[in-house]
């Protein structure tokens, strides 16, 4: 990638203010590298509340982000499973260019807000539940789909002495199954890479593994992956400009006008 | 003459029904627990003894709902469909379509001339249809179940959720408190959410009138008026939409003890 390099990174919860938020993200991330706003010749938004980032210069779905990042980090992937809180969604690329997606925001089944509230109901930190899995003895099978049918099942199966660990194995199971009918809509190719918050639970990755019939790849970083990908769009936007003799045409909103925005 | 005892063991309530002949003498509902075999027996003791009757007069016992097997003193037991048909036939025999609104499951249930089930469609997999999500917002928004309807009802500005998830819509609504959003609009949203997914089943079916509502879901004013418009048609509801199982597995216990002869 020649002088392309990773120079910061920050990762937090978003909560519900997303505008305050994109403030102390960017300020904090530039702090980490040593920079000032004035410093970044682009800026790219991505996410479900991209339009949220006032001083972006462009927004970019991230559906684009997530293909251009992992095309970036792993050039095998064809296609990618990302698995955030509140969605989860299959991306096939070919050459880091999107040739298809499917997505669950409809059902909590099948994305990370299942596993949230399994592990909520276990009495077990949502980190822990990737271990625990490892250790069953065998996998406990959850009947239901629904996230509020599993969560009484799950509670019912506990207080008739299954043991959690059978319990995690049987969830990370259940969401494999959603994911996988997910994704076989588009047709399945090698590399396989998962991404967003459930590419941190090792349980789960496993089950997808065995569900997918070969080994996954998972970047260092699985949540990082659209931000990457979104400042490559931007290194590109750039990119393109230069090449034409184009000057960048930049958002009029510094760092320090949107903090009188929120 | 025959005494014929019809018993609904629900996910959530169960009941009983004791007719002579065909006419009610006495009904009950109770909770369903955990020990469907203690609580099948304990409400066939209350509705006997509401009746003045002892177990022995009983003709003919018909069993029915998710936890009929578990009813051992009955003499057969019959799908909840089939009962529910036979219940609201000879309430309103108008009727040729069926919702009916459970603790953890809905359905829709087509009937012919003469009151047999031509078609039904099923919802299990979601919460989002059923009993159980009034359930859940009931316990954020701190409101007794029975309360809810009415409320709902005074809504101006229904909540818009994004999705029919009740997972998602519980996430949704504590950052809708947060806003200052009222309760009624809330209410009125998952009312609005909760009849689009049941719409979809009678969609599914076909619309024939007339059309009416049964189990705990037809209590819920809000519910019924929000089906009503979703539906543009008026509906119908039994004076206690809980018992009609119960009472359409009395009438077919009195078939079975006409035709067996006891």
């Amino acid at each position: 990638m020649g002088d392309d390099a990773l120079v910061s990174f920050v990762i937090g919860p978003t909560g519900p203010e997303h505008r305050k938020l994109a403030n102390k993200v960017m300020e904090e991330v530039l702090n980490m590298a040593g920079l000032a706003f004035g410093d970044l010749t682009y800026v790219v938004a991505t996410g479900y509340g991209r339009i949220n980032v006032p001083f972006a210069d462009k927004q970019v779905t991230e559906i684009t982000c997530h293909a251009k990042g992992i095309h970036s980090l792993l050039p095998t992937v064809e296609t990618i499973v990302d698995i955030g809180g509140q969605d989860s969604k299959c991306i096939k690329l070919k050459d880091g260019k999107v040739t298809g997606f499917v997505m669950n925001d409809k059902c909590a089944a099948g994305t990370g807000r299942f596993l949230e509230v399994i592990a909520d109901a276990l009495g077990v930190p949502l980190e822990e539940l990737g271990d625990i899995s490892l250790s069953a003895g065998k996998v406990a099978m959850i009947s239901n789909t629904c996230t509020v049918f599993a969560e009484q099942e799950v509670t019912s199966q506990l207080a008739a002495g299954e043991s959690v660990a059978n319990l995690i194995a049987g969830i990370h199971e259940a969401i494999a199954v959603r994911i996988y009918a997910m994704a076989n809509k588009l047709k399945i190719l090698p590399d396989v890479a998962i991404t967003g918050g459930g590419a941190k639970n090792i349980g789960l990755v496993r089950a997808l593994e065995i569900k997918f019939g070969y080994k996954v790849l998972v970047p260092p970083d699985p949540l990082l992956t659209g931000a990457i990908g979104a400042a490559i769009v931007g290194k590109e936007a750039y990119e393109r400009a230069a090449g034409d003799g184009e000057i960048l045409k930049r958002s009029a909103q510094g760092l320090q006008e949107a903090t009188f925005f929120s | 003459m025959a005494y014929v005892l019809g018993i609904d063991i629900g996910s959530g309530f169960s009941k009983a029904v004791i007719c002579k002949n065909t006419a009610i003498l006495s009904y009950a509902i109770m909770p369903s627990g955990g020990d469907y075999k203690e609580t099948s027996g304990k409400i066939a003791e209350i509705v006997l003894e509401k009746a003045g009757l002892s177990s022995g007069d009983i003709s003919f016992t018909v069993a029915t709902g998710y936890g009929a097997a578990m009813v051992d003193f009955a003499d057969r037991s019959i799908t909840d469909i089939s009962c529910h048909a036979a219940g609201v036939f000879h309430i309103f025999p108008s009727v040729r379509t069926l919702i009916d609104i459970g603790a953890q499951f809905s359905k829709a249930i087509r009937l012919n001339d003469t009151g047999k089930v031509a078609n039904f469609v099923l919802n299990e997999k979601c919460a989002g249809g059923s009993g159980k999500f009034i359930q859940v917002m009931a316990r954020i928004l701190h409101m007794d179940i029975e309360n809810i309807g009415e409320l709902s009802l005074k809504s101006v500005k229904p909540v818009e959720f994004t999705t029919g998830c009740a997972v998602f819509a519980e996430s949704e609504t504590v950052s809708r408190i947060a806003e200052g959003t009222l309760p009624a609009d809330i209410l009125a949203g998952m009312h609005k959410a909760m009849a689009s997914k049941i719409v979809n089943l009678v969609v599914r079916l076909g619309l024939t009138k007339d059309c009416a509502i049964t189990g705990g879901g037809a209590k819920d004013l809000g519910l019924v008026k929000a089906i009503e418009t979703e539906l543009n048609s008026d509906i119908l509801i039994p004076e206690e939409p809980r018992i009609t199982a119960a009472l359409g597995a009395a009438l077919l216990a009195l078939e079975n003890a006409c035709s067996t002869g006891k």
